[in-house]
């Protein structure tokens, strides 16, 4: 029986209430005890993890792992390094893969890729429709017992009215969530960002905040009679936290989720390096101050309570077209961390607790991950644990990455705290075979905390 | 137009549109065009100025006469010219535009004049090369020697309006100056790189700028570039010095307008279900509001011209009797566009030029 100590950090377990200084340890996998003065002398490996935060194994609801299709982008191999390495110990792909994850031999392929060659928990997100086309109804149940954690277009919306209330109405009896990529597409044909003063001046095609907030708005009505689960993905606009707000305030089974690049950047990045820089491409599109302060602010109340990346990998050479033929996305998985920090706990928008909650018991609930133990440790739950260092000062270098992909607009960002260790089910998978804060980009605060055999 | 001090430094390598230069530096443009200007009155019509040097027209994007334009003005340069058509079928996304310019480039090009359906397609070029690069249109960004082209024509008609003599208003004309000049834009100016380039040049200069046009075409957030926004034609044609009309480009009206076409065309059959309506429901309709008819251009200030970037879709925008009549300077333009060209290719070859020499002497050392 192999047995792993984190000792003396800060552990913070929002669904189990605790933020205290306590040790965690985790046996065959699975946490064993947690609580302060653990027997040291019994445990195969020590984390010294004193001045760290010792928090459940962050969950990211919703990322791109390319995998059938896109192994040029990305692969379930290096799009599970790349979480490991950003602290997350559970990812939910979407099934916009090619073909989609659209039946339950695809949710079967996924997971047996992942036991192939994953280094943290991938759970699909199964296709609502046959081949993602939005037309008719996909192998909803039997995704569902095969393992799919939610069901989504995603990179699409589903367009008709009535073929969204079958698929609300549908996916009810499964108890999971349907997370719905919020675009209506008469309203952004031909378009490439965000509505507004640099799309203007660069003739662009608009994305206009309405395209998002009609289909909420239609969707919450939807959905009174039938009360699915049901899922923004990446909110975007000051009206859909309007929107999701209300909503939730008159008890509807509605959840929204951010992405890292909304809270931080606006349309102004797209006319920077020389204008049309596809870095700053992404859909739903980088919109204004007034939007993010909206979504801080949503995040703050509880109308936004699930942080997500998006990780959107693409090879060089896509991203190098021409702006309007490049594709949407940038990767998140490796920088979420670190820049959630700086968008919400820096300026006190929220507290480490809550910024753990949303990255953690948050999205498992979603995911209904939660009733399996995941995003809490407590005795008995999936030994899934991320240590983040807080005060580690480092820069953001897309070359570093461990994942394949590198296109993001924050290479050379500034940022403080990172994972120093991610840990899943007792192995640890990061943190281990490279100790942090050395040659590649971090500089170090202080002592490297050890790893003892 | 008379001589006057020298103007500031052209300190660029690519021209790529009007909207990132200072009134100073377009100034500069125009100065050094006049001064070409007089080259095509000549029975010899070359300068050596470009002699040894080689300009690639490098078009994705069909486009005859601006081609010609810089062809023209590369030869009286005496440059040798060379022609690269990419067939508009094959501009496939995933078509690699920086591959082709470096292919070009090494073949021992000076200067690569770009068109491409793309806005920031001539910024993609500029970056991967050394040479020069002249933007003749990306997208529905820019397309700034037009733009230069079409300020020139005004200044040179405001010019020739003026009595005799020095005045206030020949020296401010003179220097470029366009203060207390009012233009009308009227058209699809949501889909225009000529007007993108026209606002940017025109208000940099000074002059007032009135986008006109039915609410889809001519949208307010377009305020946001400094113009005015107007839906009634009727209401300011006696207000304005010079009307500039754009042609409906219902092929760039997004995947709805391109499957919809032109107002009472058959939609694409395989579109048809997802083509929305066209940004206005008729030609007619369009027409009555908003065409250059002779009823309204006998409404507009005596002295006020009216022009035409082309191509003309004649008996839409503007009436034959307008596009042929004495207020036109539609065929001026097309003349000043030579000596334009001339100068931005004059001006960016020669800073690649320097800038190539600069590093030779760095590598030597």
């Amino acid at each position: 029986m192999s047995t792993l100590l984190i000792a003396n950090g800060r552990l913070i377990d929002p669904a189990s209430d605790h933020d205290e200084i306590a040790d965690v340890a985790i046996a065959d996998g699975i946490v064993a005890a947690v609580g302060s003065g653990l027997d040291r002398g019994h445990a195969d490996r020590i984390i010294d993890a004193e001045g760290c935060i010792v928090t459940p194994g962050l969950i990211d609801p919703h990322v791109h792992l390319r995998e059938p299709g896109g192994e040029e982008a990305e692969t379930i191999a290096t799009g599970t390094r790349a979480a490991v390495a950003g602290g997350f110990t559970t990812v939910c792909c979407m099934p916009n893969t090619n073909p989609a994850i659209d039946d339950d031999a695809m949710i079967e392929f996924i997971d047996k890729q992942t036991e192939r060659t994953g280094s943290c928990r991938v759970f699909a997100v199964g296709a609502a429709t046959k081949g993602r086309k939005g037309i008719e109804l996909a192998e909803i149940m039997l995704m569902a017992r095969a393992g799919a954690v939610g069901f989504s277009d995603d990179g699409d919306c589903i367009e008709s009215a009535g073929l969204m209330l079958r698929a609300l109405t549908y996916i009810k009896q499964t108890g999971r969530a349907f997370m719905q990529h919020c675009q209506e597409p008469s309203l952004t044909r031909g378009a490439s960002m965000h509505a507004g003063t640099v799309s203007i001046r660069l003739g662009l095609t608009g994305w206009p905040r309405i395209a998002e907030e009609v289909i909420i708005e239609r969707d919450v009505r939807l959905n009174m009679a039938v009360g699915c689960a049901y899922h923004v993905q990446h909110l975007s606009s000051a009206g859909s936290v309007e929107i999701v707000r209300r909503a939730r305030r008159d008890k509807q089974p509605i959840s929204a989720e951010a992405s890292p690049h909304h809270l931080l950047l606006t349309h102004e990045e797209v006319a920077r390096h020389d204008g049309y820089w596809t870095a700053a491409k992404m859909n739903p599109p980088l919109r204004e101050q007034s939007d993010i302060k909206a979504m801080l602010e949503g995040i703050a109340d509880g109308t936004i309570s699930v942080l997500a990346t998006d990780h959107a990998p693409h090879t060089p050479e896509r991203k190098a077209l021409d702006f309007e033929a490049a594709p949407f996305g940038i990767v998140g998985l490796e920088t979420a961390l670190p820049l959630y920090i700086k968008a919400l706990v820096e300026p006190g928008v929220i507290g480490w607790p809550r910024l753990v909650a949303m990255m953690t018991i948050e999205p498992a609930r979603l995911c209904g991950l939660d009733r399996r133990g995941f995003g809490r440790l407590r005795v008995g739950d999936p030994g899934d644990v991320t240590v983040i260092d807080p005060d580690v000062d480092w820069k953001i270098r897309a070359a570093d990455f461990a994942g394949l992909s590198k296109n993001t607009p924050f290479d050379g960002w500034a940022v403080k705290g990172r994972a120093f260790a991610t840990v899943v089910g007792g192995e640890v998978k990061h943190g281990e075979m490279e100790p942090l804060g050395t040659a590649k980009s971090a500089t170090r605060s202080r002592a490297v905390p050890t790893l003892r055999r | 137009m008379t001589e006057d001090a020298a103007p500031a430094p052209w300190p660029y390598r690519a021209l790529l549109g009007l909207q990132d230069l200072s009134a100073e530096e377009i100034r500069t443009i125009l100065h050094t065009a006049r001064s070409f200007a007089e080259v095509s009155g000549r029975s010899v019509k070359k300068v050596p100025a470009l002699r040894g040097k080689v300009v690639a027209n490098l078009f994705f994007e069909d486009s005859t006469r601006t081609r010609l334009s810089f062809t023209l003005a590369a030869q009286r340069l005496s440059a040798d010219v060379i022609d690269l058509t990419a067939s508009t079928s094959s501009v496939n996304k995933g078509e690699s535009i920086d591959d082709t310019a470096l292919n070009i480039e090494a073949m021992g090009v000076d200067c690569l004049v770009v068109r491409h359906r793309a806005g920031g397609a001539a910024a993609l070029v500029a970056r991967v090369v050394d040479c020069a690069v002249v933007n003749a249109g990306d997208g529905r960004h820019e397309h700034p020697t037009q733009g230069l082209l079409d300020i020139y024509t005004l200044i040179e008609a405001q010019m020739a309006r003026l009595p005799a003599g020095p005045s206030p208003a020949r020296q401010r004309l003179d220097r470029f100056d366009l203060t207390g000049v009012r233009v009308a834009i009227v058209g699809d100016i949501v889909s225009s790189r000529v007007a993108r380039s026209n606002i940017a040049g025109l208000t940099k200069l000074g002059a007032e700028v009135l986008c006109i046009g039915p609410t889809t075409l001519a949208p307010r957030s377009l305020e946001s570039l400094g113009c005015k926004v107007v839906h009634d034609f009727d209401a300011v044609l006696s207000e304005v010095d010079a009307v500039n009309m754009l042609r409906i480009q219902f092929e760039r009206h997004g995947e709805a307008g391109k499957a919809a076409g032109p107002p009472g065309s058959k939609p694409e059959p395989a579109r048809a279900e997802a083509a929305a309506s066209p940004a206005f429901p008729s030609i007619r309709e369009y027409v009555q509001s908003y065409a250059l008819t002779p009823q309204r251009a006998a409404r507009l200030r005596p002295g006020a011209i009216v022009m035409h970037p082309g191509p003309m879709n004649r008996g839409i925008e503007i009436a034959d009797e307008v596009a042929d009549g004495p207020r036109s300077l539609i065929f001026r333009q097309v003349t000043n566009g030579l000596a334009v060209r001339m100068a931005a290719l004059y001006l960016c070859t020669g800073v690649a030029e320097r800038e190539e020499a600069a590093r030779l002497a760095a590598s030597r050392n």
